[in-house]
């Protein structure tokens, strides 16, 4: 089992790997979309300094959601998904391999990216560490709950907008928790409150994610 | 007991859901018109105005039913999506989409309200307070579910079963996302005046008395129409059902 | 060609699968009339029926890809009844191969999912079988319409599989490929294995077949 939970791993990096514009194409569009900030808002450091962790955040959660739409729908496609659903593999695990495979290409990228979205926002010095925690919590609950979106639209033909609807009202409650330990930071108060908070979403997300992709990849089959 | 049983079994077949309902339409529907009737005017004419508020607050008595209602249908919504998804009923599925865009025209009128509440109150249509915040996440919820139901139009009962599990994926999340903006509200702003602001008006039972009865009335517009619309998703996905072809050449 | 596809191990057990009064549907109606069969080992059995009658529906349900609406199928394995999916293998429409992975990558992943590791010589003389000798670093993105096929069916000969569940295998193979393949599945016939298959417009495949399942409107 744990043989086969790396093979799939590994071998959705090495897909992610070959097509580079998957992993920098999230992070071109944070910076193209953080460039419109100042030019709509005016280039006062005051003003970008307030907004600066609501954007950061927000601008991750935005960069990631764009590459939900794919973590099955390829497989369904081109008729690899058979060959792991039919593996033996049981279905949650080959679930948590492929939002790990997604987590390691286009999570991490963003986590590393953020301190450039943070400087472009004038983000305080002392944030950048609560930033790349909160970061680094969220990500993977991106990742976890992508999967279900993306096993409940993998077989339809535009399930992109449908997949924003479906993930986003789950999504909600991590940006709170997430852009809300940023932005007590900045104000200056501890965002420990926050972060377990945070803490707490991922683990949620880890046991009940692949739990629910599954199911929605059998009916999906059916 | 056996009595309750046996009830319990025939409303979980098609035909005999459709057929036993169909006695309870037309009384519901009365119900329901009866009592919004004398609601309203109990409400808007007679219960006192509010000391602080005058008679704006008079809103009340459709926001505050809408409102409930809202949360209660995206409960069975929830508990049906189960009961479906589990044990693949039929007529749990039928539920649930039936219910669905009531649900969503409930939440919609408790949005609408409210913003028409807002704006003698707090001089703006939107508060992003904690109420209306959470009660715009529950619209998405709704939104998800139907959207999910009719992107796989081509074959209802995938379709219905996805739409069960993005309903219990969003029972799941409903007491998250209230925690989450409860929590995000008290720490951004201040307490916001709460729309129940006369609170301790309310106590008052000439202004009970209304919100009650339209409380009742909403239950039953949800039944009446909740079950129209059942009894027609069971004809339709049915159709090639003999019950179908008895029940249509019947009438 | 030495096609020692067996595992010499379960060569001896005799496996049968049962299907019956199967039906499979699509939005809610049944697709075809119901069908039975029932294919042991060293036998090959043929799907038949006009477009849209539910071939691929039926070999994806055989597959586990799928599910009946109405009957069912039993797999019976002296040893473990459960084992369905350790003992077949589903080539569809929808091939399987990764376009940006190597054939050898491709290869590699299909033969370790199943749980069996294969050395890389052994992974290239199966691309050598099917004619994919050289291709061992090319992109399956690159290859033709035929090569692609032939590269999934590659995976039939590294898996050690009993039965073979095929959809359309001729489809997009030249004259050789198509003998080739003929030859392949009668050579795993004759050792034990079955084959479960549509070939629309293949006389010779028809003629060899134990079972013939023809697809009717219910």
């Amino acid at each position: 089992m744990g043989m086969k939970f790396w093979v799939l791993l590994q071998r959705d990096v090495l897909v992610a790997w070959r097509k580079k514009s998957n992993i920098y194409q999230p992070l071109v569009f944070q910076l193209l979309i953080v460039t419109m900030f100042p030019l709509g808002l005016g280039a006062g450091a005051q003003t970008l300094q307030k907004i600066a962790p609501a954007v950061v955040w927000i601008l991750a959660l935005i960069s990631t959601l764009i590459t939900l739409e794919n973590i099955f729908k390829d497989d369904y496609e081109d008729g690899s998904l058979g060959l792991y659903v039919l593996s033996g593999l049981p279905l949650p695990v080959a679930v948590l391999a492929k939002a790990g495979a997604h987590w390691l290409t286009t999570g991490l990228p963003v986590i590393l990216f953020a301190p450039v979205i943070a400087v472009l926002l004038h983000l305080p010095g002392y944030a950048y560490g609560v930033l790349m925690l909160s970061l680094l919590m969220a990500t993977p609950i991106f990742s976890l709950l992508g999967t279900v979106g993306s096993a409940l639209i993998m077989n339809l033909k535009n399930g992109g907008m449908l997949l924003s609807v479906l993930i986003m009202p789950l999504l909600a409650p991590v940006l709170i928790f997430g852009a809300g330990a940023v932005l007590e930071t900045t104000l200056g108060n501890n965002p420990n409150g926050h972060l377990a908070l945070l803490a707490g979403c991922f683990v949620l997300a880890l046991t009940l994610a692949p739990l629910a992709a599954a199911a929605a990849i059998k009916v999906n089959l059916e | 007991m056996n009595k309750i049983v046996k009830f319990y079994h025939e409303m979980g077949s098609p035909p005999s859901f459709y057929r036993i309902t169909g006695y309870w339409l037309k009384p519901f529907f009365v119900l329901a018109l009866a009592l919004t009737v004398y609601g309203l005017i109990d409400g808007l004419f007679f219960a006192p105005p509010d000391y602080q508020q005058g008679d704006s607050y008079r809103i009340m008595f459709v926001h505050v039913p809408a409102a409930w209602m809202s949360l209660f249908i995206y409960a069975i919504i929830g508990v049906c999506g189960l009961i479906a998804f589990v044990w693949r009923m039929k007529v749990a599925e039928a539920v649930m989409m039936a219910s669905a865009p009531i649900g969503a025209l409930f939440t919609a009128l408790t949005l609408l309200t409210g913003m028409l509440w807002g704006k003698p109150m707090w001089g703006t249509y939107w508060d992003w307070d904690a109420r209306m915040t959470s009660e715009l996440i529950l619209l998405f919820l709704y939104i998800g579910v139907m959207g999910i139901y009719s992107a796989y139009d081509d074959d209802p009962r995938k379709a219905a079963r996805l739409a069960a599990l993005v309903a219990i994926i969003g029972l799941i999340n409903l007491p998250i996302i209230r925690y989450s903006v409860e929590w995000w509200t008290s720490i951004h702003q201040g307490a916001s005046i709460s729309l129940m602001g006369g609170n301790s008006g309310i106590k008052d039972w000439s202004m009970l008395r209304p919100l009650l009865v339209m409380a009742l009335a909403t239950k039953f517009y949800y039944l009446y129409s909740m079950l129209h619309r059942a009894r027609n998703y069971l004809l339709r996905t049915e159709q090639n059902k003999s019950w179908v072809m008895r029940q249509l050449t019947e009438q | 060609m030495s096609l020692n596809n067996l595992n010499p191990h379960t060569s001896l057990q005799s496996t049968i699968l049962h299907i019956s009064h199967a039906q499979c549907q699509k939005g809610g109606e049944p697709l075809f009339a119901p069908i039975n069969l029932r294919l042991e080992r060293g036998e090959m059995a043929v799907i038949s029926g006009r477009n849209g009658s539910g071939k691929t529906t039926l070999l994806e349900a055989v597959a586990g890809l799928g599910s009946f609406c109405e009957g069912g199928m039993e797999f019976d394995h002296p040893d473990s009844p459960d084992s369905w999916l350790q003992h077949s293998h589903y080539v569809g429409h929808f091939l399987g191969n990764k376009a940006s992975l190597t054939c050898l990558e491709n290869l590699n992943f299909a033969a370790t999912m199943n749980g069996s590791s294969s050395h890389e010589n052994q992974l290239s003389a199966a691309l050598d079988q099917v004619g994919l000798g050289g291709y061992e670093y090319h992109h399956a993105g690159d290859l033709s319409a035929g090569q692609k096929k032939r590269l999934a069916l590659s995976r039939l000969l590294i898996l050690n599989k009993t039965y073979w569940l095929l959809d359309e295998p001729f489809v997009n193979l030249d004259v050789a490929g198509c003998d080739w393949l003929f030859e392949c599945i009668s050579h795993h016939i004759n050792n034990g294995g079955a084959a479960l298959l549509t070939a629309h417009d293949n006389k010779r495949i028809h003629e060899k077949a134990d079972h013939l399942i023809h697809l009717e409107r219910p």
